[in-house]
């Protein structure tokens, strides 16, 4: 059988009952939907096998190859697979901890990802540290044995629903930069940590400010050595790429439908600018997977090909006009909330934050121009934010 | 490893076509000679690229004399005849042309001009008369413009449609009593257009090749339109490769002005332009779709009108990027961009196809409901 009928016979046995509420929820930008059921969806999933299908056999994985991945991610999303609420855990730190992580290290977190029992959340951004994440003035100190952490994080998505963080922080005192930086894997759940709330522009809160006064990491919990951060920190980032995207442009071509079926109903399909732009929005979306597929077949090694490097900002662009068409499709009618926010003012919403995270639409230009076109580079200040 | 999703015999081609290409072009000057004599059509050149190059069967099955290579093979040609804006006409017959005969021509006719094509022997210029002809008591008349290439053609291949709303395909020699060919200057210089008109010229006084449904002619016609998005991606590579180059080496405020951010983040724009017009074209060659033939079509569709507004944006960016120079005669960039604009607005206008596309997706139009009644 193959991955895909696989799956496919198990979400039509188990995405049913009390899971139903969720089908199609969860995504980015409507975490905040049933977070109780979608952890017990994670910890099902988990049990069920279907979590670190990649890694290797010794890690409890299948070693799947790059298209059974694919495969398997489309799947899920044609189901409306719930929003996984373990992704950060499974898409992120899982591949860093397989490539730079100890033996010990494996053993210890591996687990709890595969099994969804333990969900991770990322600890980049800070206050002074935005598109120039290299500012990070959180510091920690080894003393004994445990790392001691002082400082703050923000826009830690979904801190306030994990149990672990992973955190870049100063070790060495005096340094600047990407140097002394060290990579961190702490714990939420102890007395210096602080896990505050920030309501978004929905109105709703699934990122937090987290502060870190005293908190302590076991001395292990390190990844890389000290001084080693920055090398590890975008390592991670290079893993958000990857076959996960396919299964994220299922969920977009579902928006697309919702959007065309809306235009049906209420005549504006007949609207010629209208009907043009939602035209355009379809043949961006065959490009965008023709993108990746270009991209996941042009390096095997996880470097970046050069027309990978437009992957980010095609995405978030697309997604953020998405949602402008599908207010524009809707007309003044959009204006009104029944009860909540319906998922196409949720789009449109939550849109706008695609091309903030991961990097802005400004710095993936940078990008572009410095790495795939190799244009000069961005001349730094000296003002320290 | 040939870039996804070519194969090695691909690469191959693409390395020998881009070599020869570029002595042709010679960096611009030939495009200056083209332009100046004025026809857009450079025949020793086409002779030398289709004949002893044997270019001109890259996707012609082997049993007509090709080499079978696909839209794959069709789309590295184009690429490259967009990267050069070799003034011949690989697209009319070649693709249009082979397209048009390979469905709806009798085994002898395939065989026959198949092979021609295949071997170089024969110009083919298509012409879509199903608006402008009429039809009747098997005469046509009626006059088509802009006809791509019919100012050099042997055969006229001329769509018409009948009494019942079939499409009839008829091959006309240029000679052919009633029909007149007049060519003209085309904004784009590179490319040959002409006025063709028919004044009672009756359908057995040429080679009847063929009947359609207006829907199948319509959906093999796009899917040929589908790899002008292989000439936009070749193109606007080129539009790239130039601002690049210039804004590398052009200094003001004592930087280079590949230094300034505006600037950097407009060539990321055209990278990106350019790059997801690659994806469009490729996804429309690619063999996946080979067995589909309403997926094709929509992504042929998707391909022409996405690559060619791509194009031209790209092209255009290009031209502000270098100042003055852009806009000068002696600078081949103008080139581009009238090849560009010729490309969103020939064959089928990106509007339209924009419209036939949201027809496809299933977006009702008031218009689709009334004709699908
Ligand atoms: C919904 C959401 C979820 C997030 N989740 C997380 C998370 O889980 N973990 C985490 O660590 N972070 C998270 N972030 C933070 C995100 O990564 C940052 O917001 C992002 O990196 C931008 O930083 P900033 O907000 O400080 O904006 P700034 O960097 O201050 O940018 C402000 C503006 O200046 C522009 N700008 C900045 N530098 C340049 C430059 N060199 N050239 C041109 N323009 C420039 C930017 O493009 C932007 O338009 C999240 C953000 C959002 C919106």
């Amino acid at each position: 059988m193959s991955i895909r009928e696989e799956l496919n016979q198990w979400m039509l046995d188990n995405l049913t009952g009390e899971f139903e509420k969720i089908r199609w929820r969860g995504g980015p930008g409507d975490e905040d939907s049933s977070p109780e059921l979608r952890r017990a969806w994670e910890q099902k999933f988990g049990e069920a096998g279907w979590i670190g299908l990649q890694w290797p056999k010794e890690y409890g994985g299948r070693d799947l190859s790059l298209m059974d991945f694919v495969e398997f991610n489309e799947e899920y999303a044609r189901h409306g697979g719930p929003g996984r609420a373990g992704h950060i855990g499974e898409t992120l730190m899982a591949p860093t901890i397989l490539a730079y992580g100890t033996e010990a290290q494996k053993e210890r977190f591996l687990p709890g990802i595969k099994n969804g029992s333990e969900l991770w959340c990322q600890g980049y951004s800070e206050p002074n540290a935005g598109s120039d994440l290299s500012n990070i003035k959180t510091k920690a100190r080894l003393e004994g044995n445990h790392w001691v952490i002082d400082g703050q994080k923000i826009w830690t998505s979904l801190a306030h629903e994990s149990d672990w963080i992973f955190v870049i922080a100063r070790a060495e005192e005096g340094t600047k930069g990407r140097d002394g930086l060290v990579f961190l894997l702490v714990e939420l759940d102890q007395p210096g940590i602080d896990i505050r709330p920030i309501h978004q522009i929905s109105g709703t809160a699934e990122f937090n400010e987290v502060y870190f006064t005293e908190a302590k990491a076991e001395a292990s919990n390190i990844i890389g050595e000290v001084g080693e951060g920055w090398k590890i920190a975008m390592a991670l980032l290079g893993f958000e790429r990857g076959a996960s995207t396919l299964g994220q442009q299922m969920m977009f071509q579902n928006e697309l439908n919702l959007i065309i079926k809306t235009a049906n109903e209420n005549g504006r399909a007949d609207d010629p600018s209208l009907r043009r732009r939602i035209a355009e929005a379809h043949a961006g979306l065959k490009v965008m997977r023709f993108n990746a597929l270009r991209m996941l077949n042009g390096t095997q090694d996880g470097s970046t090909s050069k027309e990978g490097y437009i992957s980010k900002i095609f995405w978030a662009t697309w997604h953020r006009d998405l949602g402008e068409l599908a207010m524009d499709v809707i007309g003044a009618d959009a204006e009104i909330i029944e009860d909540e926010l319906s998922p196409l003012q949720k789009l449109f919403l939550f849109s706008r934050a695609d091309t903030i995270y991961a990097g802005t639409n400004q710095i993936q230009r940078n990008i572009i121009a410095e790495r795939a076109l190799g244009m000069p580079k961005e001349p730094r200040g000296n003002t320290n934010g | 490893m040939p870039p996804f999703p070519f194969q090695e015999d691909h690469e191959m081609i693409r390395e020998a076509v881009k070599g020869w290409l570029s002595d042709w072009e010679d960096g611009g000057k030939t495009l200056h000679r083209v332009a100046k004599e004025g026809q857009g059509f450079d025949r020793a050149a086409w002779e030398g690229f289709a004949r002893d190059q044997g270019m001109a069967g890259i996707s012609i099955p082997e049993q007509y004399g090709g080499a079978d290579m696909g839209l794959l093979g069709r789309t590295v040609i184009m690429e490259e005849t967009g990267y050069t804006l070799f003034s011949a006409p690989f697209f009319s017959t070649c693709v249009l042309a082979a397209d048009m005969i390979e469905a709806f021509a009798s085994e002898d006719d395939k065989t026959d001009l198949l092979g021609k094509i295949a071997s170089g022997d024969i110009i083919i210029s298509v012409l879509d008369g199903r608006e402008k002809l009429s039809l009747k008591d098997s005469k046509l008349n009626g006059t088509l413009s802009p006809a791509t290439d019919a100012a050099h053609a042997d055969l006229i291949l001329v769509a018409a449609k009948d009494e019942n709303n079939d499409v009839v395909l008829t091959g006309y020699s240029p000679n052919t009593a009633g029909l007149s060919v007049t060519p003209y200057a085309s904004l784009d210089p590179t490319r040959s257009q002409a006025k063709v008109s028919f004044e009672n010229v009756a359908l057995s006084d040429g080679q009847a090749i063929g009947k359609a449904n207006d829907v199948a002619f319509s959906q093999i016609l796009q899917i040929a339109h589908g790899s002008l998005a292989a000439e936009c991606v070749g193109g606007g590579q080129r539009c790239l490769d130039m601002t690049l180059d210039y804004t590398n080496q052009r200094v003001q405020f004592g930087r280079q002005i590949g230094s300034f951010q505006s600037v950097k983040h407009k060539c990321a724009d055209m990278f990106i332009a350019l790059e997801s017009a690659r994806s469009a074209s490729y996804f429309a060659a690619s063999p996946d779709l080979d067995n589909d033939h309403s997926a094709k079509f929509e992504a042929a569709l998707i391909a022409k009108n996405y690559a060619s507004e791509a194009f031209f944006k790209i092209a255009g960016d290009a031209i502000q990027m270098h100042g003055g120079i852009g806009f000068t005669w002696e600078y081949p960039l103008h080139y581009f961009f009238k090849r560009a604009r010729g490309n969103r607005a020939l064959f089928t206008s990106s509007e339209d196809g924009f419209q036939m596309l949201a027809d496809e997706i299933g977006l009702k139009s008031h218009a689709s409901a009334i004709s699908g009644e």
